[in-house]
């Protein structure tokens, strides 16, 4: 009985220490957004502040059109996350059932090459275009980001999807579409999911791209808040509240989906799974 | 329903070939079961029937039409799947129904076939619930439930026992056999199991390494099986294989033991060859003037004895169906029924 007991606090003791730097970094980020500027400044440091400085929150949204950068942010992620599902879905089906691994390589190469190597050239492209005033090179490079991850993801579920499902649904008198459609489709929807959580967290994160595309009026969030810390001196509070706003979406959607999250990525390690 | 005629029909994956040269009549309405043990090229076989997989050569025609180029949806047939493929997504009826919504047939008469067919297989209360929620046996049912509901020219079976424990297996063997009378659709099934395949055919194709060993009525391929692979491969348990020769007027196994030659056999048929000869497990008895024979192992069921004799170094199985007062290690002697016994060729393995 008592061995049991040390056992568990053992492990609660082992994983405290491992989850404790993420844990910390979000305690600390949330305390410095509370804090006003001569707390943050302070030695040795104020974990918990006597006095609240709800006024960063309220500052982020009063001076940075953070609405604006928002809804970019929303309109950046979405539409690049759609337009990958769109592509992704049907070319994660098409690469499992022909077992073209190539293409799935070429596709993972395209997404380890570095950022900066192609978005000069891009950048230039999209001027000659004349898009670059608009969120559209934004939403193009991002699917550089999306559509792998959703492939990669689909490619996992539909392989395990079993091929009898499809030879019934075939000699039921399915067509390929029908069979993709009503069949091969409806069943990998846990699998949709994760790729699309996956792929707006991957968006919704991006930094580098903006950071280059983006002017003034067609920020994302990411840069939005990169953009406080060269304006002004540096003002940790709103800062960290700023960056505490951009995270919540995500953090949200993680936690609320990480069991499936967890799942997907785990699909075809175990059959039948 | 149609009648299906294989012609000669070879598969090859790159340079291996699964299936050699086979060709089947099936006539319509017939129950055929193609057996053979696994690899032998049997699930190929339907799998090309069923147009999952080409015919690299040879012709199979349902009804009047070659299907060779055909594809599997419009072939016209139905196929029960070992592990029942059936949708996970959809309730029992739109499983029942899929294929009729494909063809855009009326709901309401789409709706009258499933419930007609749910009735047929005692599904009616199951309608409306998933895959998952069904044990084994009902999942098999609702498989079969999705190929009557087509109504097909052919109905296709790949191993659709194997997934059910003992009991079940014995009771749907009973199902689907009732199932072929009622409906009277042309039935091809694959089976590794020859109990299977002896209690539900009109037809066995008994297939080993992609040819076809024999093709013939379950009793007549227990009473006269063409060579030693199908005499070994159906009865349960396996018939005994004896080598020796003929001399004498009797059969000499290289160890000594003289067996009586078979009913009808000439002793000059084969005199001098190499043969084996084959004595099925039931068909020895245990009598006061046969061979003697040491018993080595004993199993009692109740209602049989099965039995292993060593009778001069040749290792006999037998059955009996009355209760002898055997104990291991006990003295015995046994008899070949001549009349249930055959010979073959070494060389070639046929029936002499």
């Amino acid at each position: 009985m008592s061995s049991r007991l040390l056992n568990q606090i053992g492990l609660f003791f082992a994983a405290l220490v491992i989850v404790s730097p993420a844990i910390l970094f979000f305690l600390w980020m949330i305390s410095l957004s509370l804090k006003f500027e001569i707390d943050n400044g302070a030695y040795p440091p104020i974990l918990i502040p006597e006095r609240f400085a709800w006024s960063n929150y309220v500052k982020v949204f009063e001076e940075n059109n953070f609405l604006l950068y928002l809804w970019n942010s929303v309109l950046v992620t979405g539409t690049a996350t759609v337009l990958a599902l769109l592509i992704g879905v049907p070319a994660g089906y098409g690469i499992a059932r022909l077992k073209a691994e190539k293409s799935a390589v070429v596709i993972m190469i395209a997404r380890m090459t570095p950022g900066l190597s192609y978005l000069i050239p891009l950048f230039l492209l999209f001027q000659w275009i004349g898009i670059l005033g608009t969120l559209w090179p934004q939403i193009i490079i991002h699917l550089v980001v999306t559509v792998p991850i959703v492939v990669w993801v689909m490619i996992g579920y539909f392989e395990t999807t079993p091929m009898e499902l499809e030879e019934a649904a075939n000699i039921d008198g399915a067509s390929s579409w029908q069979v993709f459609r009503l069949v091969a489709l409806p069943i990998a929807r846990p699998g949709i999911v994760v790729a699309f959580i996956l792929s707006v967290i991957f968006s919704w994160n991006n930094f580098v791209f903006g950071v280059v595309l983006a002017s003034r009026e067609t920020r994302t969030l990411p840069v939005a808040v990169y953009n406080m810390l060269s304006y002004e001196q540096v003002s940790w509070g709103p800062l960290a509240a700023a960056a505490l706003v951009v995270t919540l979406p995500v953090l949200v959607l993680t936690m609320f989906a990480q069991k499936q999250i967890v799942a997907g990525l785990t699909a075809g390690a175990v059959k039948g799974g | 329903m149609a009648s299906v005629t294989i012609n000669n029909v070879q598969k090859a994956f790159g340079d291996t070939r699964i299936i050699h040269d086979v060709s089947v009549d099936i006539a319509d309405g017939e129950f055929v079961i193609l057996v053979g043990p696994s690899g032998c090229g049997k699930s190929t076989l339907l799998r090309m029937i069923a147009g999952l997989e080409t015919i690299s050569g040879g012709k199979i025609t349902i009804g009047e039409r070659m299907v060779n180029n055909l594809r599997a949806r419009d072939r016209n047939i139905a196929m029960v799947f070992q592990n029942y493929a059936l949708y996970p997504h959809m309730t029992v009826a739109d499983n029942m129904g899929f294929a009729l919504k494909i063809k855009k047939a009326d709901p309401a008469d789409t709706a009258g076939r499933v419930r007609n067919a749910a009735n047929i297989l005692g599904l009616e209360k199951l309608l409306e619930r998933y895959p998952r929620q069904l044990s084994g046996g009902q999942r098999q049912r609702v498989a079969m439930g999705r190929a009557i509901v087509r109504d097909p020219q052919v109905f296709l079976f790949d191993e659709p026992l194997s997934n059910l424990d003992a009991k079940l297996r014995v009771q749907m063997r009973g199902e689907i056999k009732a199932l072929h009378q009622r409906l009277g659709t042309t039935t091809i099934y694959v089976t590794h199991d020859q109990i299977e395949a002896m209690t539900m055919a009109d037809k066995i194709v008994v297939l080993h390494d992609g040819l076809v060993e024999q093709i013939g009525a379950p009793l007549d391929l227990y009473d006269k099986p063409a060579n030693l692979f199908v005499a070994g491969f159906i009865g349960s348990p396996a018939m005994n294989f004896i080598a020796g020769r003929i001399e004498e007027g009797v059969f000499r196994s290289a160890g000594g033991l003289i067996l009586p030659l078979p009913e009808g056999a000439r002793p000059t048929d084969a005199a001098g060859r190499e043969l084996v000869y084959g004595i099925r497990p039931e068909h020895i008895r245990a009598t006061a003037q046969g061979m003697p024979g040491t018993v080595t192992l004993l199993e009692a069921t109740g209602s049989e004895i099965f039995a292993k004799v060593d009778c001069a170094g040749e290792e006999i199985a037998c059955l009996f169906r009355e209760r002898l007062p055997l104990k291991q290690g006990a003295q015995i002697r046994i008899e070949p029924d001549r009349a249930c016994a055959h010979l073959f060729d070494a060389k070639t393995g046929r029936r002499m």
